[in-house]
């Protein structure tokens, strides 16, 4: 389930006002969302929730589900 | 034994006969035992030692990857997996400059018994890394039979020259039972004399050309060296999808489906673009373990970041292919492009979306030919002798040619009576050379636009085997056969 901050930071970044972001939605089927958008989609998630990703655990991210997921272990 | 020898055929014929009768639990031995054979035909003993030595290291990393817990341990093994095999590959690569260095007369003796020879081991180094990378990223799990997956490296249709597999994608076929497929064999030997067309009647016919200018820079003038570019371009992707395709045909023949290396690439409407069509695993290799982790690591710079980590991923491309000069200038010109487009493309893409011809066909053909001729500009120092010579080539290109395009438009219908105007594009052969020339691209030309709108496998047998036989007569007729290998080869 994504949060609907993380949703508002996505979209925010991609300049998109609405999209359905779920679990497995993968980066190719969001417009916009590109590898340049992609290091600006983290670093903005980074800089909203005041956590550091190791470099490691962005490359292993396959979907939005596994972001949160990231997200959620930072935070806890 | 290169693809296009006779030697090939029958090692083929014999493999695949073999391989029918061979139960399914042994037929990764004896497509083992074929690419071995295979690679000791190239009599260079050394290689088929850092095949094996990176097959057993790789293998054995990979399961204590796997296993370890402890992510900064695992790192460490992914590390030192990378540095066994960028070992490897360097050593086999600069073995003949070092020996030259510490034992110059061991050097003459040593290319007697192809010591030097270093066919292969770019690839196949590149594949152990990435294997070793997915098991790391918990993408795949690592192969249990050690010889299966040392066929996974050096499974003989792509060891000398690629497509670097992922284990993802060629794993899972090797493990497939096998039932012998009319389709796949009548599609890959489609594929093989396709790709058999446009290395002997193209890229070799073309590099009779291309090497007598490269070959003597200061001796031509400009519509000289702008020809033998345009060639060069033509030449080295013809030499390498031709390879490619004939890889993939033979791969077929035993149900396997390598990827696709090439997606018409001088169609390409940027440089990143052209990267998405050109020596496609390459590319996807250097953009997934290199560009990314860099891009990522560097996300703090913003454009700067990537732009750096563009540059530093080509600037690895350029060295993969060799520790020269040329290399080196030719990828850091990719890397400048594809780094200027970073801040470049977002202002160009609003400006046209705001004048309203973002989608406009002009703008398409414009990009297309640009890109193109960027793409020209960087083969330049990638064929050159020396960056001496590519430079000169770069400076001299467009000299006279002005004049040239103006005197050839007043003569246009007594051309091949004006000897000054015809000999810039002869380049020293005759005019029936050139015809053939024209012939084969015409043919390849033609061929590769209906290649899509025929779908010629789908159509009745009437109009398949009168373009088989269009195909393998133009092969026999047009074809040069020389012992020159392909160019991709060296790396």
């Amino acid at each position: 389930m994504i949060s609907d901050r993380l949703k508002r930071v996505i979209l925010t970044e991609l300049q998109l006002d609405e999209f359905s972001l779920e679990d497995s939605t993968i980066a190719d089927t969001v417009p916009g969302w590109d590898s340049l958008s992609h290091t600006r989609i983290i670093t903005a998630v980074e800089a909203e929730y005041g956590i550091h990703f190791k470099t490691v655990e962005v490359i292993r991210l396959k979907n939005v589900g596994d972001l949160q997921a990231l997200v959620d272990r930072k935070l806890a | 034994m290169y693809f296009n020898s006779l030697a090939f055929g029958v090692f083929l014929a014999v493999v695949w006969l073999v391989y029918q009768f061979t139960p399914d639990r042994h037929r990764w031995l004896a497509l083992a035992l074929a690419s071995l054979g295979f690679y000791a035909s190239l009599k260079a003993p050394l290689l088929l030692f850092a095949l094996g030595l990176v097959a057993i290291l790789s293998y054995a990393l990979g399961h204590c990857i796997a296993r370890q817990e402890n992510d900064a341990l695992k790192l460490r093994l992914l590390w030192v997996g990378i540095a066994v095999n960028i070992g490897v590959l360097c050593l086999v690569k600069y073995l003949q400059p070092i020996a030259g260095v510490l034992c110059p007369s061991l050097v003459p003796a040593g290319r007697q018994v192809n010591l030097f020879v270093t066919i292969g081991v770019s690839y196949f180094t590149l594949q152990a890394i990435c294997y070793l990378a997915d098991i790391y990223l918990g993408r795949v799990e690592p192969e249990r039979h050690l010889g299966r997956f040392a066929l996974y490296l050096g499974f003989f249709p792509k060891l000398l020259q690629g497509p670097i597999e992922r284990a993802g994608d060629l794993l899972p076929q090797l493990q497939a039972p096998y039932r012998c497929s009319y389709e796949n064999m009548r599609s890959g030997a489609l594929l093989f004399a396709w790709g058999l067309f446009k290395k002997t009647a193209v890229a070799n016919r073309l590099a009779l050309y291309v090497n007598t200018v490269y070959g003597d820079v200061h001796s031509y003038g400009g519509v000289s060296l702008l020809m033998a570019t345009y060639m060069y371009a033509i030449q080295i992707y013809a030499d390498f999808s031709g390879y490619t395709d004939m890889a993939l045909g033979v791969a077929r023949f035993f149900n396997i489906r390598l990827t696709q290396n090439f997606n018409s690439p001088y169609l390409a409407t940027s440089v990143a673009d052209f990267w998405r069509r050109w020596h496609i695993s390459f590319s996807r290799w250097i953009l997934d373990y290199i560009f990314r982790p860099l891009q990522v690591l560097w996300r703090g710079g913003g454009n700067y970041g990537t732009a750096a980590a563009l540059l530093v991923t080509f600037l690895f491309s350029g060295l993969w292919h060799g520790v020269a000069w040329g290399f080196v200038i030719w990828g850091l010109l990719h890397g400048t492009y594809l780094a200027g487009s970073v801040f470049y493309k977002p202002w160009a893409s609003r400006i046209a979306q705001r004048l309203g011809f973002q989608n406009h066909p002009v703008r398409r053909v414009v990009q297309t030919v640009v890109t193109f001729h960027l793409v020209c500009m960087a083969w330049i120092f990638f064929r050159a002798g020396s960056v001496a010579d590519g430079w000169y080539v770069l400076t001299h290109l467009l000299g006279g040619v002005g004049g040239y395009l103006a005197a050839a438009f007043e003569n246009l219908r007594h051309l091949t009576q004006h000897k000054e105007l015809v000999d810039p594009i002869l380049l020293g052969k005759t005019l029936p050379r050139f015809l053939l020339l024209l012939a084969s691209l015409a043919v390849f030309g033609t061929a590769s636009l209906l290649r899509d709108c025929i779908r010629i496998q789908a159509r009745s047998a009437w109009v398949r085997w009168p373009a088989y036989y269009l195909l393998a007569s133009a092969t026999a007729f047009l074809g040069v056969y020389n012992d020159v290998g392909f160019v991709y080869f060296q790396f």
